[in-house]
């Protein structure tokens, strides 16, 4: 009963404080999740993995068994499988070999891990061309700039590494890089067809492209102002190409355009020298093997080139300004969060003593201790008890002078109890018991009263008395 | 993140700690004065009952054996039901006394 006014506000308060405590913890606790995926500046690229086959990578094409194609590299030095697509300067490559006994089995892109275990099963050929990826003995050749990148995906075009190739299983000098894909101004005609396109739908797909939409999503993160795109078929009859860019450029100025000759894509338009090389670069230095083993849909190459485009604009390398991100509360919290949550116990802690210090059952009146300040309502009743106390007391005491045989148990049985009351006033026992003691103890005496003859004597009589 | 954890620990385990504290201490002060108080009880009938048979007339066999067996309960000591036994059978014993003063 002590303190009961003010009990609750601090209950209420201890009891805030914890729940903030475990709130805290818990969000510590799930601010513990370790993430592994690192991007620049948070670019929306898609950064998922792809399994065999998922982007349409495979062909339809096949090869016959190895038996047949270890009679057909037998019988020629150079076997085309059906369905293969590099091509080389004939001229220059048998030049390059001359009277050695080199023989090139081509097979065509696409092809599934059984098939090409299949072709690399074929011992007697020198060179295995799958694709446009070349390989002999326990090497491979790749192309490793630009201009060989170029050849490789825009023509098919696999001199290069052949003559690489070569030279190193022949143990020849390795010859110098020339790049075979020669380039011409586009005529009139097929410009003003191209920029119709572009004007009208943003898209140009010449016929024998395989690219059917633009990837939306990619192409805006990619560009977000828009840009045009130019798909044409690989340029595999050695003629020169129409170079679309730089023309497209005059007719558009500052609009990205994005030309796709087969798989090879080139950007040109604002920023072109600062970063149209490095996002080539960077992206036919990561694909390009696979480019060059499998037969993917432009669709698909364009998509992860827009995202390469994406994670370079995102890395901020060229002063672009990064889109807004708004900070995350929990980072920003996270560094403060064990010192509120320190806070929190300690003042639970605090008032869990404080509440430990004032017991919710009244201690009673400590002998020798100053009485704790009480609410005014409950003084009367508490105060009652000592009085009521003293008072039969003396009236036991004036009674045992003028006491008898008859009257005497009734006495000392009431004085036992006075005495029990006592005691249990000194240690604190809830008032309830003190009250039926004296209440015992009163009936006892107004027994020994009656007895005696005194009406004076009872208690009720006695103590309005002494009280009033 | 590491040099936070013991905060983390230590704070727990205080949370924990402080929460059974408050919550056994006044249960175990509550148990331990209903044991006090039922107890009170008891040695006040027991004495009550010893004056009553000091005062009787006559010798009362029943009444002497229930003080005796609330008597051994006490000695015996025990929690607020044996308590509230002893009180019980000295009540009654205390009665018959009183009918044969």
């Amino acid at each position: 009963m002590t303190g009961r006014l003010g009990r609750g506000p601090r209950e209420l308060l201890r009891w805030a404080f914890l729940g903030i405590a475990v709130v805290v913890l818990v969000v510590f606790l799930l601010a513990q999740r370790q993430s592994v995926d690192v991007s620049y500046g948070r670019s929306p690229s898609s950064s998922a993995g792809v399994e065999e086959g998922s982007a349409g990578e495979l062909s339809d094409a096949s090869v016959p068994s190895v038996a047949e194609m270890t009679a057909l590299v037998a019988a020629h030095p150079v076997v085309r499988l059906p369905g293969s697509t590099a091509r080389w300067d004939e001229q220059r490559i048998r030049e390059f070999i001359g009277n050695r006994d080199v023989r090139i089995l081509v097979a065509p892109p696409g092809l599934d891990e059984d098939e090409r275990e299949r072709v690399r099963d074929v011992q007697n050929a020198t060179v295995r061309v799958i694709g446009t990826e070349v390989t002999g003995s326990i090497y491979q050749a790749t192309a490793d700039d630009l201009p060989s990148w170029r050849d490789q995906f825009a023509a098919g075009d696999v001199t290069v590494p052949l003559a690489a190739l070569i030279a190193k299983l022949t143990d020849q000098p390795t010859p110098p890089d020339r790049a075979e894909l020669r380039w011409r101004e586009p005529t009139d005609r097929e410009l003003a067809v191209v920029a119709a396109d572009l004007r009208a739908t943003g898209l140009h797909r010449a016929p024998g492209a395989t690219l059917t939409k633009i990837p939306a999503d990619n192409a805006r993160n990619a560009f977000p102002d828009g840009a045009r795109f130019v798909a044409l078929p690989p340029q595999r009859d050695g003629a020169p190409v129409p170079r679309y860019g730089p023309a497209l450029t005059r007719l558009f100025p500052g609009t990205p355009i994005v030309v796709l000759y087969g798989l090879w894509i080139e950007y040109h338009g604002p920023g072109h020298d600062d970063f149209a090389e490095l996002a080539g670069a960077s992206f036919y230095g990561q694909f390009g093997s696979r480019l060059s083993r499998y037969d993917y849909p432009q669709g698909n190459v364009l998509a992860t080139y827009l995202d390469r485009v994406t994670d370079v604009r995102y890395a901020g390398l060229f002063e672009r300004p990064l889109p807004y991100r708004p900070i995350d509360p929990l980072r920003v919290a996270l560094p403060a969060l064990p010192w509120v949550f320190a806070v929190c116990v300690a003042v639970f802690l605090i008032l869990s003593i404080r509440s430990l210090r004032r017991p919710a059952a009244g201690p009673g009146i400590r002998p020798g201790s100053p009485r704790p300040r009480e609410p005014r309502r409950h003084r009367p009743r508490r105060d009652r008890i000592p009085a009521r106390l003293a008072g039969l007391t003396a009236l036991a005491v004036e009674m045992s002078l003028l006491t008898d045989a008859r009257s005497d148990p009734a006495l000392a049985r009431g004085i036992v109890r006075l005495r029990a009351a006592s005691e249990a006033l000194g240690e604190g026992l809830p008032d309830r018991h003190v009250r039926t003691l004296l209440t015992e103890a009163a009936d006892e005496l107004d027994d020994a009263a009656r007895t005696l003859g005194i009406p004076g004597y009872r208690p009720y009589l006695y103590l309005r008395e002494r009280l009033s | 993140m590491s040099h936070t954890l013991p905060i983390w620990l230590v704070g727990g385990v205080l949370l924990l700690g402080a929460g059974f504290a408050t919550t056994l201490l006044p249960w175990w002060r509550a148990r331990e004065q209903a044991r006090r108080t039922a107890w009170s009880t008891a040695r006040t009938e027991i004495d009550s009952a010893a004056v009553s048979r000091d005062a009787a007339a006559t010798r009362v066999p029943e009444a002497e054996q229930l003080l005796a067996r609330a008597e051994l309960i006490a000695a015996g000591r025990g929690g607020p039901a044996a308590a509230r036994a002893a009180a019980g059978y000295a009540r009654q014993a205390d009665r018959l006394w009183r009918e044969h003063a």
